[in-house]
């Protein structure tokens, strides 16, 4: 075994074995997040449950009948049809019954339906608790559902008797078909729903690409200051090893168990964010928005840069904390603001922004990986390569000076008190 | 043979001067101790010797190789043990002996011989299969010993190898290093403060006050001279008239 894989096994046994470690990187995303998301799905699930209705009914005529029928037909809502002789005594028996909807049909309703005027229905939602209104909200929008369905059909009926032989032509005179154009092809899905997925990566990915980086480069830093707090660093530098072999190791190490936290963090944000958004049911392949083989190598390679060079740097500012806790607070106050400013791109698209903005968003490294998976999704490789050759230089110039900085004395001698008094 | 050669050997830190050009040698064979009081300049030069350090005037030589210029070649000479180094508290002590074998010996084989060596050295028996993070001072110190001496280096430089330490582990590392030196022909160069203790271990010592070597010379040689019963007033006596300051 050479002395690179013996050294960073051991970086692998040593992070694997730190509860704490395992705990707050792989324990709780894994397990707190979902069961965040869980809780919301919950809620959401009782929410869409059974609508409770209550129906007073001021109306003689045969419309109001016929309403009420069709809300009793209507899926998930349980109807309680009760006499009142005002409103507010029909709002406190709903109050007090615990119901979630209450429908007032008003006494000209039917007569208005018959006179060609446009009849109305007072729907109110019952608020017991100042909670999430998720409940009243799912109601409101069933009973709406229910009337539009009995409006149309009413002005169906209506257009019959007046003889019209296609009433759909009446009431829908114009009606849009929408579709997208996407990689020079046409696509039939409305530009809506292509933005829907569009936008739901555009959200998810600078936050994936954040975690990881955020979460690799602490795991480093947290390597090289693990060293000095248990006053391992002087042994480590005076064995048979070469010290870019150490850095080397290191960095490989910690990248594995930082890439494993990362996919643990993704796993469980996706679960967590999955129980707000209802899900558009279209993947990006059936848009004609597939990634090609090519493509994810290009992709693969940009994102293996950007950790490469998170971790070098994490190393190098590591080596002027005395402590696990300094060295947390040096990476994040380097990494922090320089891998924030790629969720500007969660908004926009990098090209829509001023020349300045669009260089400087560029001469961070975390941009690109989020740039290159636009770019891979449209199949447009040269900015991948630019990004690749951009990313290498970056990479190798932070390497470089990580090596260096390990073979000097500065390792031992620099210091700068982060978060705990110098004693 | 000169194992250790230091010529007019000075570090500074920013403005302060923690070693004002030293110079000593060290035999073949020898457990040499460099002893004076804390912030002599002990632990300045031993970092030196093991590559951590670069000096700032005059040069070191270990085996005949330049601790700046061949420091890959010195470290493969050496094994150095700091005052306060600790050991992987995630790992046991069976596995940091381990990784450690496996960074000096090139062959399964090897490194196996080498944990065995390393397992009698630190005496720990059973508890090396416990994590590092539940031992005590004293038995972090022997596996950091053993890991030391199991490579069977050409040179141990041990920092303060006993300090810290009850008596009975104190007695223990000690015999062991005497050990290593007579059976092995291990060189040895031990820093201390101890005078009492590196009176019983060294064949020669070299006093360091404020980054200067006041005397060289063997324990008995010392206390003969300066009509002394043991190291300590030598070294009083022998610092004195250099600025009569003491301890």
């Amino acid at each position: 075994m050479s002395d690179f894989w013996v050294l960073a096994r051991k970086e692998i046994m040593s992070l694997v074995r730190d509860k704490k470690l395992l705990f707050g990187l792989i324990i709780v995303p894994l397990i707190i997040y979902p069961a965040m998301g869980r809780v919301m799905q919950l809620g959401m699930q009782t929410a869409q449950g059974e609508t409770h209705v209550v129906i007073v009914s001021f109306d003689s005529g045969p419309y109001g009948r016929v309403l009420v029928d069709a809300l009793t037909a209507a899926p998930n809502v349980t109807v309680t049809l009760i006499n009142a002789s005002s409103l507010q005594g029909a709002l406190n028996r709903a109050y007090q019954e615990k119901q979630n909807v209450l429908v007032v049909i008003p006494r000209n309703f039917s007569a208005s339906i018959e006179g060609n005027q446009i009849a109305t229905v007072d729907v109110y939602g019952i608020f017991r608790s100042m909670g999430t209104g998720m409940r009243e909200s799912v109601s409101e929008s069933r009973i709406n559902a229910v009337i539009n369905v009995l409006s149309e059909e009413i002005a169906r009926l209506k257009l019959r008797n007046l003889n019209v032989g296609r009433p759909d032509a009446f009431l829908h005179p114009v009606r849009a078909e929408s579709r997208s154009f996407i990689n020079h092809h046409i696509v039939n899905a409305p530009p809506s729903l292509v933005s829907g997925v569009l936008a739901s990566q555009a959200i998810s990915l600078p936050l994936i690409v954040f975690l990881m980086v955020t979460i690799t480069a602490q795991m480093a830093a947290g390597a090289v200051a693990a060293e000095k707090e248990n006053k391992t660093l002087e042994t480590l530098l005076t064995l048979p090893v070469k010290r870019t072999t150490i850095v080397a190791s290191k960095i490989s190490g910690t990248a594995v168990m930082g890439l494993i936290a990362a996919l643990a963090y993704m796993v469980g944000l996706k679960s967590y964010l999955g129980s707000f958004t209802t899900e558009t049911g279209v993947t990006l392949k059936e848009l004609g928005l597939g990634i090609t083989p090519t493509g994810m190598l290009l992709f693969a390679l940009v994102v293996f840069l950007t950790i490469v060079f998170a971790l070098s740097l994490a190393m190098i500012l590591a080596v002027f904390a005395e402590d696990v806790q300094s060295a947390n607070t040096v990476v994040s106050s380097v990494i922090l603001p320089l891998a924030f400013p790629a969720f500007i791109l969660m908004f926009t698209d990098i090209n829509a922004l001023p020349a300045p903005a669009r260089y400087g968003l560029m001469a961070i490294p975390f941009t690109h990986p989020i740039l290159a998976y636009r770019y891979a999704l449209s199949e447009s490789y040269g900015p991948m390569a630019l990004s690749i050759a951009y990313l290498s230089i970056m990479a190798l110039i932070t390497l470089y000076f990580a090596a260096r900085i390990f073979s000097s004395e500065k390792i031992l001698t620099a210091k700068i008190g982060w978060g705990r008094k110098r004693k | 043979m000169t194992v250790v050669k230091v010529e007019r050997l000075e570090k500074d830190y920013g403005k302060v001067k923690a070693l004002r050009g030293i110079s000593f040698e060290i035999k073949a064979g020898e457990i040499f101790g460099l002893i004076g009081p804390n912030g002599a300049g002990k632990s300045t030069t031993l970092k030196i010797l093991a590559t951590l350090l670069k000096p700032t005037g005059g040069r070191a030589e270990v085996f005949g190789h330049d601790v700046v210029e061949d420091a890959e070649k010195v470290r493969s000479l050496i094994s150095y043990l700091p005052e306060e180094a600790g050991a992987y508290k995630n790992l046991t002590g069976i596995e940091y002996l381990r990784f450690m074998a496996r960074l000096y010996a090139k062959d399964d084989g090897k490194a196996g011989d080498m944990v065995e060596l390393g397992r009698e050295i630190s005496d720990l028996g059973g508890r090396l299969k416990d994590k590092v993070a539940t031992y005590s001072k004293g038995m972090t110190r022997k596996l950091l010993l053993a890991r030391a001496l199991m490579v069977m280096p050409r040179l141990a430089i041990l920092d303060e190898p006993a300090s810290g330490l009850d008596i009975v582990n104190a007695y223990t590392i000690r015999k062991t290093i005497k050990r290593f030196a007579r059976e092995e022909g291990v060189t040895f160069l031990v820093s201390s403060h101890n005078m009492l203790e590196v009176e019983f271990l060294c064949d020669r010592v070299a006093l360091i006050n404020k980054g200067r070597i006041v005397e060289v010379g063997t324990p008995k040689e010392l206390k003969e001279e300066y009509h002394a019963e043991n190291l300590e007033e030598v070294f009083m006596r022998a610092v004195e008239p250099a600025g009569g300051e003491g301890l």
